[in-house]
């Protein structure tokens, strides 16, 4: 990083106003099914699988065809390829069998979606029902049957280890110090399994994509993304086709949280426009789709063994931790892999062993979802270090500020920790809710506690995910800013315009960064996933300035005879700081500057780029999981909350709800603030309300009806956000990420609270009012 | 099937639309008449994402057949702001910081328009009341809450 | 699988002009038409495939059915196609008849209650209905127009089962009438659902309680029970057991427990039956207390 970045600041660490919000109080914003596409737009529908597990017989599509109206009609015969984001183990529609319940079996175009929908009614598919396995426990051993026989043979990258012959797609294995011998030096031991349900994201905005196919076979695909760039290349990889001939346009999203991530339904529509004759084909989710037939957050069961010395201090971790994959792994094994890396929590510890395993079963597909399996792995690890120093007789957050990972420790996959605050995280949220003081509840028939929880998060994504960005200067002086990662809602284009106008030296309101993406137009970024974005693709548009910047000051050097080194950008001015000149950016940057005399020209139109990808991540050891540096960093934090439950009804009542997270560097802090507010309220309602009530592989509860997500009535009274900054060394301004975090540690936050308020734990989200109340019966709390 | 011809005013303009008996509000403002401003997030009365004010009143537009709409009033998030003048919850729910995707935005100013015009300085319970039905996963509520209070009070 | 249609299936949408001829349509089409209000949970079933039908027919405004009114004397009478957002704020059912104000306004959301209607919550039957208990209570009686002409039907015999009740294709009530409330009545509506506001009910317990000189305790209190049983169910023993013996927190907790055995819950994804038994004890003593109070305040 230059010297540049040191100096002060006037567009770094300031909540300036978000860049896409007018357009979108207005109703003027455009999502991806506000995109009209005139009359030749054909509708798609989906025939779904009604079992969990069996073989396709027979498939008959006569009848559909000759609907009228229908102009395609496809099947798993028409598409021959497996596809996958990290394990290809998936093709677009079943080809001999299926593995969910709503796996597509064939889909249809016609000219509305009525149509489309009785043609997919018409559709005749004859099954073999298979048994099926609906137990991640029971699906890894090997009395299961076996989901995926060809699993030894599917294509996956190398730090991806599938157990051929079984059901397990990913074993990744921590092996640090020794656990079996550290269990007889150990003071107290906890025990515990927990299980984790699979969850839904619940975008308010359901999937949507519209592909069309010119003559020659380039396909354009609009779609609802989080990842225009890693769908193109998963189409291309699935229909065997190079990018080149694949377009993705992505406008804004109404929320992803990771579904809108890799590839799932959009498939579906490039698939059928293929046979399409040059028609646009849209195919949207309904929201009872949105809930099971595309990506779901797993399942997990959690197998924890942890002990410490009488003074409270770590000695071993035992993780062993089964993913209910789903169907199919693609996305999934890679969480199973950020689960176990991560396995531990944030703790220092001298044995760690971690079993981290993929399993298929006959359950929706898993893949991304806020916190990439650090929700589901925290709920146990920190629950359970709850129950230790209680054991050991020690409050939690002394425990927690003894125990948890600091600068320059091993953690357990053998790199050194970086510089974190998680400490200075405890310190925030504990004060914020009066830790340590016990305060009456609102009513007698209440009980009142307090919750605390720690987490840490890395971006989980492949060693070498890049960015990349174009800084364009336009004659009034204004900045366009190109790239590839996407607006969701974190405010993302708003960051990025503070970090250009910051580093090429104009003023904010000059910065332009608007969508859609467009992968032929846009500058490739891997994904917007991993709370990576501010901290890598602000990296690649930080540099793309300063290419800029140097641009013109070389030409404006050039121009007056100056030394670069003298010449400053500032609000939109190129300064000398030895002639006190100046110049404003206008019409230089495009036109260039005349010489004297009109003797000739020096400059031309200004765009810089620049690109940032990590070079220093290692690979891991296959059987110890250690290796030199297993992830760019982590991102740690702390959230405590103040609650009441009624005995009643089991029913609680957040009374004040505090986080702390470590983000390096706020860019905009309010933003963060948002995401971190908005976060716990995603991660209060997962672990209040929310299940997929999978029986038999069927989800029960497909729609807003019976799957509840918190609303403005179930908000804490309070909802603080503390921001914490121990720099980054390789992020813009030491920033990094924080989108998925404020989620991560909240269940197994209330779980600890609900114990402190009743002495009973509830330890399986959710925690809902039925469970708790039923647990304070049975424990003979209530009668 | 047969259509209905109806005639409505949509954020002041009079609209003639022919329409099938099974088609909804929501599905006519944004297939008929290209106001795609009001969202579709369940088509089942759930999300508020689709709310509209229906001769003043906010409603769910995917639970309206758009046959029952004949010489009806419709108000979308287009028509809240007036020459280009924001409305006032608009101008708060940006100051606030209480859009994120902006997906749930236009059901939740409508509905925020919608309580204070019935109520033009509601508490916080009533505002938490009032919208209940319109679901948002992004922001956690409390910039939403916040920017409804202000929008109260900077009309007092 | 769930797996509802995007939209509404292929259907007509009928007007017809009068009761007469809106009930002479939905008798010749018995089975592939149903009369709607609000719609609320017409377009749902509709959507979900769970009804099929040809013809929806909009009986709003027609003869009465939009009207509130309330005599002194006589009582009240509310339309059927008036939105519960109207019944909740009407002054004169605000101040004599606020139980019926409480329950409408555990219903769904604000937006969705100026569609809803408390006859539709009544006609669709189901027993997590969270006006029908306290229509039940409150002795609502509701007027009919059929095939054969104009009737009252009693709540009491009302409902056959879930979805189902004694209305006939052509069938098509045009309003609930109320007596006026018995002197010195207080009500109260309890509603668990999932969330604090807007959902179904896992348990909804109405009470109503007044001065009675004929029962032993001095006091009668009715009380119906939603989401409990296969239809609204009212606990008669416990009702019982508060008119005979003197009101106490011991009688209220025996009463509650009688209403607790008298439901007959089901497991489903709302809640446990076991839970669902317990709540109904719980909240029925809450519900009786609150009532208590109030009547001796
Ligand atoms: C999102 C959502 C949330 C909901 N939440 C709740 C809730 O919290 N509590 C609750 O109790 N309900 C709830 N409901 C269900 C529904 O809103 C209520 O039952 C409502 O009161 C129905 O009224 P309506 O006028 O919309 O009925 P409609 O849908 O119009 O009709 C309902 C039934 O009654 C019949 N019917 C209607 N009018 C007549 C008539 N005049 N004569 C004869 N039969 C008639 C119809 O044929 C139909 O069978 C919810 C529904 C939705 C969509
Ligand atoms: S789309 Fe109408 S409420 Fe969800
Ligand atoms: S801002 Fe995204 S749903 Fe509300």
């Amino acid at each position: 990083m230059t010297t540049a970045s040191i100096k002060e600041t006037t567009n770094i660490g300031v909540s300036k106003p978000r860049v896409d919000v007018r357009e979108k109080v207005t109703g003027a914003a455009i999502f991806t099914d506000d995109i009209q596409f005139g009359a030749g737009l054909l509708y798609a529908r989906v025939k779904r699988s009604p079992y969990p597990h069996a073989i396709i017989k027979r498939i008959d599509t006569s009848k559909a065809k000759a609907l009228p109206g229908v102009k395609v009609v496809v099947t798993g015969e028409d598409f021959p390829h497996r596809t996958g984001l990290y394990l290809k183990d998936r093709y677009i529609f079943a080809r001999d069998r299926v593995r969910f319940v709503g796996e597509p079996v064939a889909g249809v175009a016609a000219i509305s979606e009525e149509i489309a929908q009785k043609a997919t009614d018409l559709i005749e598919v004859e099954y073999e029902v298979l048994p099926g396995v609906h137990d991640p426990v029971y699906g890894a051993s090997p009395e299961a049957p076996l989901l995926h026989p060809d699993l030894g043979n599917y294509e996956v990258p190398n730090f991806i280890f599938p157990v051929p012959n079984t059901n397990i797609s990913n074993h990744f294995k921590v092996r640090k110090g020794d656990v079996d011998a550290a269990w007889s030096q150990c003071a107290a031991i906890v025990e515990h399994t927990f299980r984790v349900p699979h969850v839904q994201h619940v975008p308010i905005e359901p999937h949507v994509a519209i592909a069309q196919v010119d003559g020659e076979g380039n396909i354009t695909l609009w779609a609802s993304s989080q990842s225009p760039f890693a769908q193109r290349n998963l189409i291309a990889k699935s229909l065997n086709m190079p990018e080149s001939k694949i377009r993705v346009i992505a406008p804004l999203i109404g929320g992803g949280f990771g579904s809108k991530a890799g590839i799932t339904m959009e498939a579906i529509p490039v698939a059928i426009a293929m046979k399409a004759k040059g028609h646009p084909v849209k195919f949207r989710l309904t929201r009872e789709e949105e809930f099971f037939t595309n990506f779901v957050r797993q399942g997990l069961v959690a197998k924890i063994k942890v002990g410490c010395d009488k003074d409270g201090r770590l000695l071993a971790i035992q993780n062993e931790m089964y993913w209910d994959g789903g169907g199919y792994t693609d996305y999934g094994v890679n969480i199973t892999r950020a689960g176990g890396y991560s396995g531990s929590g944030p703790f220092d510890c001298p044995n760690v062993k971690v079993d981290s395993m993929c399993v298929y079963t006959n359950h929706p597909v898993g893949g991304a979802y806020r916190g990439f399996g650090m929700s589901e792995v925290h709920t146990g690890i920190v629950q359970a270090m709850h129950m230790l120093s209680e054991k050991i007789g020690m409050d939690f957050a002394e425990f927690l500020k003894l125990n948890v990972v600091q600068e320059g420790d091993k953690i357990l996959t053998g790199m050194t920790m970086h510089k974190t605050g998680i400490k200075e995280c405890i310190d925030k949220v504990t004060q914020a809710v009066n830790w340590g003081i016990k305060e009456p509840p609102s009513a007698p028939n209440k009980r009142r506690g307090k919750g605390l929880a720690v987490m840490w998060k890395a971006p989980a994504m492949p060693p070498n995910a890049g960015s990349s960005a174009l800084v364009k200067l336009n004659e009034d002086a204004s900045v366009t800013v190109l790239i590839g990662g996407q607006e969701i809602g974190q405010g993302s284009f708003t960051a990025m315009a503070q970090i250009a106008a910051e580093s090429l030296g104009v003023p904010f309101e000059s910065v332009k960064v608007k969508g859609p993406i467009d992968t032929q137009y846009s500058p490739y970024e891997w994904q917007t996933v991993a709370s990576r974005l501010t901290w890598s693709m602000g990296n690649a548009v930080r540099n793309a300035a300063l290419d800029a910047r140097k641009k013109i000051i070389d030409m404006v050097a050039e121009a007056w005879g100056e030394k670069p080194e003298d010449l400053d950008i500032k609000d939109g001015y190129v300064i000398s700081y030895k002639t006190e000149e100046s110049i404003s950016l206008k019409d230089i940057v495009v036109y260039g500057i005349p010489k004297p005399d009109y003797s000739g020209w020096v400059g031309g139109p200004i765009v810089g780029s620049g690109n940032f990808m990590p070079t220093y991540v290692t690979g891991l050891d296959k059987e110890t999981g250690q290796g030199e540096r297993a992830v760019v960093h982590y991102t740690t934090g702390a959230q405590a909350v103040d609650l009441e439950v009624d005995l009643d009804t089991g029913q609680i009542t957040i009374l004040k709800a505090a986080s702390a997270f470590d983000v390096g560097k706020a860019i905009n802090p309010d933003l963060v603030k948002s995401q971190i507010e908005g976060g716990f309220v995603q991660g209060m309602s997962s672990a209040i309300f929310e299940e997929m009530k999978l029986v038999n592989g069927v989800m029960q509860n497909p729609s807003f009806v019976d799957y509840r997500i918190a609303t403005t009535a179930d908000i804490p009274k309070v909802i603080e956000a503390y921001i914490v900054e121990a720099p980054q060394d390789d992020g813009p301004w030491g920033a990094r990420g924080v989108g998925e975090h404020p989620m991560v540690p909240t269940i197994a936050c209330l779980a600890n609270a609900i114990y402190d308020a009743t002495g009973v734990r509830v330890s399986n989200p959710p925690l809902s009012a039925e469970k708790i109340y039923l647990a304070l019966l049975d424990a003979g709390v209530v009668k | 099937m047969s259509f209905h011809r109806i005639i409505l005013t949509v954020n002041g303009s009079t609209e003639q639309v022919d329409v099938p008996g099974n088609m909804t509000l929501l599905q006519m403002l944004r297939e008929k008449l290209a106001l795609t401003g009001t969202k579709n997030g369940c088509a089942a009365g759930e999300c508020g994402a689709c709310t509209v004010l229906m001769n003043g009143e906010p409603v769910n537009s995917c639970m309206v057949l758009a046959a029952e709409c004949d010489g009806a009033e419709i108000v979308t998030v287009e028509g809240l702001a007036q020459d280009g003048q924001l409305d006032i919850v608009q101008q708060t729910i940006i100051d606030e910081g209480g859009v994120q995707c902006g997906f749930c935005t236009p059901g939740m100013l409508i509905s925020a328009r919608a309580l204070l015009n019935r109520n033009p300085s509601p508490t916080e319970a009533e505002i938490r009341e009032a919208l209940v039905g319109n679901l948002c996963r992004c922001t956690g509520y409390a910039r939403i809450i916040s920017a409804v209070k202000a929008a109260a009070e900077a009309t007092q | 699988m769930i797996n509802p249609h995007p939209g509404l299936p292929e259907l007509d949408y009928i007007k017809p002009a009068s009761l007469e001829e809106a009930s002479k349509f939905l008798a010749a089409h018995a089975g592939e038409a149903k009369p709607f209000m609000g719609g609320t949970d017409c377009f749902v079933r509709l959507r979900d495939g769970a009804w099929e039908l040809k013809y929806l027919v909009d009986v709003k405004g027609l003869d009465g059915t939009n009207t509130i009114t309330f005599d002194s004397q006589k009582g009240l009478i509310i339309g059927a196609a008036v939105p519960m957002n109207q019944v909740i704020s009407h002054p004169d059912i605000v101040k004599n008849y606020p139980l019926l104000s409480e329950a409408a306004r555990t219903v769904a959301s604000y937006q969705l209650r100026n569609r809803a209607t408390i006859v539709g919550n009544i006609c669709n039957a189901s027993p997590a209905g969270d006006t029908t208990g306290a229509c039940i209570v409150l002795g609502g009686v509701l007027n009919v127009f059929g095939p054969k002409g104009k009737r009252t039907e009693p709540l009491s015999s009302f409902f056959k089962g879930p979805g189902k009740t004694v209305l006939e294709a052509g069938d098509i009530v045009t309003s609930i009438s109320f007596p006026l409330p018995p002197n010195g009545a207080v009500g109260r509506y309890i509603k668990l659902g999932r969330n604090m506001l807007s959902d179904l009910s896992i348990v909804g317990v109405t009470v109503l309680g007044y001065p009675d000189k004929t029962t032993k305790s001095g006091y009668r209190f009715k009380i119906a029970l939603a989401s409990v049983a296969p239809t609204p169910l009212v606990p008669t023993q416990a009702e019982e057991l508060l008119a005979e013996k003197a009101i106490s927190e011991e009688t209220i907790m025996e009463a509650a427990q009688a209403a607790m055995d008298a439901a007959t819950p089901i497991d489903d994804v709302r809640g446990s039956a076991r839970y669902r038994k317990y709540m109904v004890r719980n909240l029925t003593r809450q519900a009786l207390t609150d009532v208590w109070k109030k009547l001796t305040e």
